[in-house]
């Protein structure tokens, strides 16, 4: 039964992946902060970049961008995926009201010492204010955090350790989605909690834990792929978007392209 | 809920597809689920009666797998199958009345019993729409078989659909109006069921008990 983690990851992966490869290199080129050309982008670049990015990208790409879910609608013209992300928005704002009863409720005594005090903020609202409640940005994050749960680790983990008995800083917590984060500090939690996650991976015939490197590579690859489309997000997270986790990623095939088109005049 | 899996209708098939129907009912991600769909759309647009029955079958399936492994692999599956059909219907209707209906008759179903949280999938409303629109037009109108189906899936699901979307099911009773009053050559029964369902809706989709006693009682002499 230990192939049945790469099955169901392969299942929600895999199309992922297909997509990804299908629009060709070029597809990242826009993100990066610089141009062939070694300048940099302006952001007149990048929203058109942005939305011609919208139009091209495929039905079932699984990180959707901030711009709304309007294009994203367009976009998934299959009626399965129609299906699966109504179904996930209505979880999500069920979810949503939930989750506010639950800070109400918590904060209720509170707020009654708070009054008697005089001061006139109040817990609840400073949460209230604090939650993300973005279709798009929950969507993203509740898939996610699909992917996490999707896995055999995370059967093994929940049923190892019920509720109860876990210990914070020990045991692998799922990130709270509707807590305000950037998104650079939002993708590192989720990383985070899934490379805690793999210690619960079901042992290979070996023995060894070797497999779950691999997984764990597979994991980071598929995270840092998560990253690309930051770019042209509003507000303070553009700085941090157009900066990749990995630092290599924006350089080398930039230099890699110079030198390419050198060499390439140079053959003629 | 309602019935055991021995009263789905499966004498149709052979043996072997029995066996891997009931057991997708029991244990969806045993079996290939994509198989799985793909026979029964074949059989719902083959055979009227299973055409019927086949929404209960898909709505066990999925809540199985959902259960078992919180999967979407067959209702995937299912609905893209049902798209791709969707996109040729024009070609169906011109090779087959019978398959045509039997689509409609399917589509309707999946309609009715694959509800996402207790509501009907959004997805379905304009499709579902469009294949009414088509039944509803001169050319449909004047087979018996066309004016049956439209007439019984708006009897089945006619009120989910206004709810719905309201202004489609306003376009689609002009239709049927015009065509009770203006088409040439339409046979007394199919004036009749166009009359009816024309009372039926204006009634808020239910007869009144003497529209009832008309349409449906027997004649006493």
């Amino acid at each position: 039964m230990s192939t049945r983690t790469p099955d169901r990851r392969t299942d929600a992966t895999s199309s992922r992946r297909e997509h990804t490869r299908s629009s060709g290199p070029s597809r990242w080129s826009h993100c990066r902060k610089r141009g062939v050309d070694g300048s940099m982008r302006t952001d007149e670049h990048e929203r058109t970049d942005e939305h011609e990015r919208t139009e091209g990208r495929h039905s079932s790409f699984t990180t959707p961008e901030s711009s709304g879910p309007v294009s994203r609608c367009a976009a998934s013209s299959d009626w399965g995926s129609q299906v699966e992300d109504n179904e996930m928005r209505r979880d999500l704002h069920r979810d949503l009201q939930r989750y506010r009863r639950r800070i109400l409720a918590a904060d209720g005594p509170h707020r009654e010492r708070k009054a008697s005090s005089g001061s006139s903020g109040s817990c609840d609202s400073k949460e209230e204010e604090s939650l993300e409640t973005d279709e798009g940005v929950l969507l993203r994050r509740q898939k996610q955090i699909s992917y996490g749960k999707n896995t055999l680790a995370y059967d093994r983990y929940i049923r190892e350790v019920p509720k109860h008995l876990r210990q914070p800083g020990i045991h692998p917590k799922t990130p709270n989605k509707f807590r305000k984060y950037s998104r650079r500090s939002w993708d590192q939690q989720i990383k985070l909690w899934r490379v805690k996650l793999h210690a619960w991976d079901p042992p290979t015939d070996n023995g060894t834990q070797e497999d779950n490197e691999e997984q764990l590579d597979l994991g980071d690859i598929m995270d840092i792929e998560l990253d690309f489309p930051t770019l042209a997000e509003p507000g303070p997270q553009a700085a941090h978007a157009g900066v990749m986790e990995d630092p290599e990623g924006t350089g080398t095939p930039v230099k890699v392209q110079r030198m390419d088109a050198a060499a390439a005049s140079d053959v003629v | 809920m309602e019935n055991s899996t021995d009263e789905y209708r499966f004498q149709s098939f052979d043996p072997d597809t029995q066996m891997l129907l009931k057991t997708a009912l029991k244990d969806p991600s045993s079996v290939d689920l994509e198989k799985v769909s793909n026979i029964i759309v074949d059989q719902s647009l083959k055979d009227q009666v299973f055409s019927k029955e086949a929404g209960r079958i898909c709505y066990t399936i999925v809540q199985a797998e959902a259960k078992q492994s919180d999967g979407n692999v067959f209702r995937r599956n299912l609905l893209n199958r049902l798209q791709r059909e969707f996109k040729d219907r024009e070609d169906m209707r011109a090779r087959s009345i019978h398959e045509w209906v039997c689509y409609v008759t399917f589509i309707c179903n999946i309609f009715d019993y694959l509800k996402v949280n207790n509501m009907p999938m959004v997805a379905l409303v304009h499709p579902v729409y469009d294949c009414m629109m088509r039944l509803a037009q001169p050319d449909a109108l004047k087979n018996e078989e066309e004016v049956d189906c439209l007439v019984l899936q708006l009897h089945r699901i006619g009120e989910q659909l206004e709810k719905a979307n309201s202004q489609r099911m306003d376009q689609l009773f002009f239709l049927l109006r015009d065509g009770f009053l203006l088409q040439e050559g339409l046979t007394s029964m199919t004036r009749l069921l166009l009359l009816e369902i024309l009372e039926f809706r204006a009634g808020g989709w239910m007869l009144s008990s003497t529209a009832n006693k008309y349409y449906y009682s027997e004649i006493s002499d």
